[in-house]
C-alpha cells in the first residue's frame, strides 16, 4: 500500500507541476492569436475527420477556404462535431463555440434551423450561416445552398446519351429520399428533365432508402435497379459511392453525387454532380472580415443559392465512358445556364440533336409536367427554381417512375 | 504450471479504496494524455480545459455553466430514478424508452394548452403529464414481470425501441394532424413550444438557474431519504434480496414492485418533460443516450445516492468538457470523447475490482 501511495503522490504531483507550468506558456500564445484574426466556428453532424460524404465535403469547403484567405485552419478554426439534430445540444454547441470567440458560425444541417434562428437573435455580434434551411433575418443570419440541381441536370444529359448508345431507354436512380425533400426530388427531375432532353424515351426508376447513408442499402438498391429494372445508367443521391461499384460490377454505367467517383468505378463512372462549398465559405467569411456581423446579411447579398455560374457546383470530368457526343451537348447546356439564358425548371426545354462533331440544341417551349399530369409551368413560363432551393418542390416531373 | 485464482479481500479499508479510485483516474489521465501527445496535442491544455469545462477565457462563462447543468439535471434524476428499480433487482434498462415518452407528453401538452394557459400552470402539467405516461410504461413493465413473470430486461429494452420509433414517426411525418411540426417547413421538423411551457429560471446577472436543477437536487435528497428512512424503502430492499422473505414477512411483491417501477419510470418521464421544456422542442435525439448513461452511473455509485450525485457530476464534466475542449483541435472529433469516457470507465471499474479482489499464483491442480 505505501508502494502504491508514494506513486500516486508523485503522479500527481508532477501532473499538478505540468499544469501550472504550462497554462502560464498557453496565456501568452492565446493573446497573441487572438488579435484580428477572424475565429470560424462550425457545428457538423458527422466528423471533421470522415473521408467520404456529406460532413467530409463542408469541412473540406471550409479548410479550403481558409487557406485560401491565408487563415490558419489550426488556430482560427473550432469545430464540434457528431452534433445531433436536437435543439438542446446544437444550442449547447452554439454557446461553447460563442464563447471560444467565434465570430461567424456555420450550421450544416438541415435539423439545426431553430437553434440558429434563435442564437442569431441572442448573439447579434456574431455570424450565424445555416445551410439547406429556409430562415434568416435581415442582420447576421442567413441561409445558403448550392443549385446542384443544373448539375445534375448535365449528368441527366450524359446519362441521356449513354441510353440512346445502348438503345435500353431505362435509368436508374438511388435516392436518399423521395419527395418529402426538395432536396432529393429536384435532384431527380433535374437529371430526369436532362436525359429527356437527348432521348425523349428514357424513363427514370427511382429507388428509395430512406435513409441519407447505408452502404448495405445503397448497394442492394442498386442491386435492383440494375436487376429488375434493367437500368443502364444508376444515377444516385446518397452518400457512399456504392451504387457505382455496383454498376462497376454489373458491367452498367453511373453518375456518383458529391465527389468524383471514377476512382471507385472506372469502367461505370460517367460524371458525378460535385460541391464546391468553398465557394461560398469564403465569401461569407471575408464578408465577416471586412464588415460588421449586423451588415452580414446585406453585404453577402441575402441568402446565397450558387449555381454553377458562382462555381459552387459543378460536374466531375467526363471519363471516357461516355457516348461521343455528351461533352458537346454538356458544354452547350452549361452555358445557357452559366449565363442565365436558361434555366431547368422552366417553360423551355432543350432538345438536343446532332452528331458528334454537330451538336445541335433546340429551345422549345414545353410545359413543366409532373408525373400525375399536373402542369407545374405553363409552355414558355419563367423557372421555378427558388422555389426548389427554398424547399416548396414536393412532386416528379414526367418521365420519373417511383418505385418501391 | 501455475494458474491464477481470485481471492476476496475484506482487509481494504475506505480510504484505500477511495486512492485506488484515485489511482485509476490517474491512470485514465496518463493513457488519454499518451493518445493526445501522439495526436501533436499538449494533453495539459486539453485537460484544463476539460476539467474547467471551457471556462477559462470564455466570453460567455454563464452559457457554458448553464449547458453544463443542462447535461447534469436529465442526468442525475434518471440515474437516482433507475437505481430505485436497481435496488429491487429490477433491471430496468428502459430509461431510453421512459425519457422520450415523458418528453413526448410533456410536447403534447406544451403545444395543446401551451397557448391558452401561463406558465405557471403549463409547467406542471407538463411534468404532471410526462410523469404519469412514463409511471404507465413502468407499471405495465412491472405488472407483466410479476403476474406473468416476464424477463423485465427484454421487455423494457422493447419498449425502448417502441418509443424511438414512435418520436421518429411524429418527427418525420408531415401531416395535417401532426401539430409536433413547423407550419412553415416543407420538410418535417419539430415546432417550438410557445413561451410559456419553456422552463422557467432564476437570473442571476448573466446567468439563468433554471427551475429544473433545484427540483433535480430536490429529487435527489428526496429519493436519498425515501430509500434510507420510509417503510417503503425497507420494503423494496427486502424485494430486492428476496421475493420470499417479502412475501414471508407479508409483504404484497406486487404492490412493491408496481409502486416502485412507476415512481423510476416516472421520475424518468420528468426528466424527459425536464430536457423538452428548457430547450422548448423535443427531437429524435433528445435522450442524449441519458438512459443507457444512467445505468452506469447508478452502477459506478453502488447504487448509493450521494455516490450518482458525485459520479453525475463527474460524467457530465467529462462529456461537456471533451466537447469543449476538442473543438479547439480539427484533428480530435467526438470519438475521442467516448474514447476517453470509456478510458475512465474501464479505470474505475479496474479499481474497483482491485479493491475486492486480489490475484493470488497457485500451482496448477486442474491443468489436465
Amino acid at each position: 500500500m505505501k508502494k502504491l501511495l508514494s506513486v500516486l503522490v508523485a503522479s500527481v504531483m508532477m501532473c499538478t507541476a505540468l499544469l501550472t507550468g504550462c497554462s502560464a506558456g498557453e496565456e501568452a500564445s492565446e493573446g497573441g492569436s487572438a488579435s484580428g484574426d477572424i475565429m470560424v466556428g462550425a457545428i457538423y453532424i458527422n466528423s471533421q475527420n470522415d473521408t467520404a460524404g456529406y460532413t467530409y465535403a463542408h469541412h473540406n469547403g471550409i479548410t479550403t477556404a481558409m487557406e485560401n484567405l491565408g487563415l490558419s485552419t489550426t488556430d482560427n478554426l473550432k469545430i464540434i462535431d457528431n452534433v445531433a439534430e436536437d435543439d438542446e445540444q446544437v444550442g449547447t454547441a452554439i454557446d461553447q463555440l460563442a464563447g471560444q470567440g467565434c465570430d461567424i458560425i456555420f450550421g450544416i444541417s438541415f435539423g439545426y434551423i431553430n437553434a440558429f434562428a434563435e442564437a442569431a437573435e441572442e448573439y447579434p455580434d456574431i455570424v450565424f450561416c445555416h445551410a439547406t434551411g429556409y430562415l434568416n433575418n435581415d442582420t447576421n443570419f442567413n441561409n445558403y445552398f448550392g443549385r446542384i440541381y443544373q448539375a445534375r441536370y448535365l449528368a441527366g444529359i450524359a446519362a441521356g446519351y449513354k441510353s440512346l448508345e445502348l438503345g435500353n431507354n431505362n435509368l436508374g436512380y438511388v435516392s436518399a429520399w423521395g419527395t418529402e425533400y426538395a432536396e432529393t426530388c429536384s435532384g431527380i427531375n433535374a437529371f430526369t428533365l436532362g436525359a429527356l432532353s437527348v432521348n425523349p424515351d428514357a424513363v427514370v426508376h427511382v429507388n428509395q432508402i430512406s435513409t441519407w447513408g447505408d452502404q448495405e442499402l445503397e448497394r442492394q438498391a442498386a442491386e435492383v435497379l440494375i436487376s429488375t429494372y434493367n437500368c443502364c445508367v444508376v444515377a444516385q443521391h446518397c452518400d457512399s459511392a456504392q451504387p457505382q461499384i455496383v454498376a462497376n460490377e454489373q458491367g452498367v454505367f453511373g453518375c456518383g453525387y458529391n465527389s468524383d467517383m471514377a476512382a471507385d468505378a472506372p469502367d461505370a463512372h460517367l460524371t458525378a454532380p460535385v460541391w464546391n462549398w468553398d465557394v461560398f465559405y469564403q465569401l461569407a467569411i471575408e464578408t465577416a472580415m471586412n464588415g460588421e456581423a449586423a451588415d452580414f446579411y446585406t453585404n453577402i447579398g441575402g441568402n446565397y443559392y450558387g449555381g454553377l455560374s458562382e462555381g459552387m457546383v459543378d460536374i466531375s470530368p467526363l471519363t471516357d465512358n461516355n457516348a461521343p457526343e455528351a461533352a458537346e451537348a454538356i458544354a452547350i447546356a452549361r452555358d445557357l445556364m452559366v449565363s442565365g439564358e436558361w434555366d431547368v425548371f422552366s417553360g423551355t426545354a432543350l432538345v438536343f440533336s446532332g452528331e458528334a462533331g454537330s451538336v445541335s440544341v433546340e429551345q422549345v417551349a414545353t410545359d413543366l409536367v409532373t408525373n400525375d399530369g399536373e402542369v407545374i409551368v405553363a409552355a414558355g413560363g419563367p423557372s421555378v427554381d427558388d422555389g426548389v432551393i427554398q424547399g416548396s418542390m414536393n412532386y416528379y416531373v414526367a418521365g420519373v417512375i417511383a418505385e418501391a | 504450471m501455475k494458474s491464477f485464482h481470485l481471492i476476496r479481500r475484506s482487509d481494504v479499508t475506505l480510504k484505500q479504496k477511495v486512492l485506488l479510485y484515485i489511482l485509476g483516474i490517474v491512470i485514465s489521465f496518463v493513457i488519454g494524455g499518451i493518445f493526445l501527445a501522439s495526436l501533436g496535442i499538449n494533453p495539459i491544455i486539453y485537460y484544463r480545459d476539460m476539467i474547467t469545462i471551457g471556462l477559462i477565457g470564455n466570453r460567455y462563462p454563464a452559457k457554458c455553466v448553464e449547458g453544463f447543468l443542462k447535461l447534469f439535471v436529465p442526468l442525475i434524476i434518471t440515474s437516482v430514478a433507475l437505481s430505485l428499480s436497481f435496488k429491487m433487482r429490477f433491471w430496468n434498462i428502459g430509461g431510453e424508452g421512459e425519457f422520450i415518452t415523458g418528453a413526448i407528453f410533456a410536447a403534447l401538452v406544451a403545444f395543446k394548452l401551451g397557448p391558452v394557459l401561463p406558465t405557471t400552470a403549463v409547467i406542471p402539467l407538463m411534468g404532471i403529464a410526462a410523469a404519469l405516461a412514463a409511471g404507465v410504461i413502468g407499471f405495465i413493465t412491472a405488472h407483466l414481470k410479476v403476474k406473468f413473470n416476464t424477463n423485465e430486461t427484454l421487455v423494457t429494452l422493447m419498449v425502448n425501441y417502441i418509443m424511438l420509433y414512435v418520436i421518429k414517426y411524429i418527427g418525420e411525418t408531415k401531416a395535417e394532424w401532426n401539430f409536433f411540426l413547423r407550419d412553415d417547413s416543407e420538410r418535417p421538423v419539430f415546432a417550438k413550444f410557445p413561451e410559456s411551457a419553456m422552463m422557467p429560471g432564476i437570473k442571476i446577472g448573466d446567468f439563468t438557474l433554471l427551475a429544473s436543477v433545484i427540483i433535480a437536487i430536490l429529487i435527489t435528497v428526496g429519493v436519498y431519504y425515501y430509500i434510507k428512512t420510509t417503510k417503503h424503502g425497507f420494503e423494496v430492499s427486502v424485494v430486492g434480496d428476496s421475493t420470499n422473505t417479502a412475501k414471508y414477512a407479508g409483504m404484497s411483491v406486487y404492490k412493491i414492485t408496481v409502486r416502485t417501477i412507476f415512481i423510476s419510470a416516472a421520475l424518468i418521464g420528468l426528466a424527459g418533460a425536464f430536457t423538452a421544456a428548457s430547450s422548448g422542442t423535443i427531437s429524435t435525439d433528445i435522450t442524449n443516450n441519458v438512459g443507457w448513461t444512467g445505468v452506469i452511473v447508478a452502477w459506478l455509485s453502488k447504487l448509493s445516492t450521494p455516490a450518482i450525485a458525485l459520479v453525475s457530476v463527474l460524467i457530465s464534466v467529462l462529456q461537456y468538457g471533451c466537447q469543449v475542449a476538442s473543438a479547439s483541435y480539427p484533428s480530435i472529433d467526438h470519438n475521442f470523447a467516448d474514447l476517453m469516457q470509456g478510458i475512465f470507465l474501464f479505470s474505475i471499474l479496474a479499481a474497483d475490482f482491485f479493491g475486492n479482489f486480489k490475484i493470488v499464483k497457485t500451482g496448477g491442480k486442474n491443468d489436465a
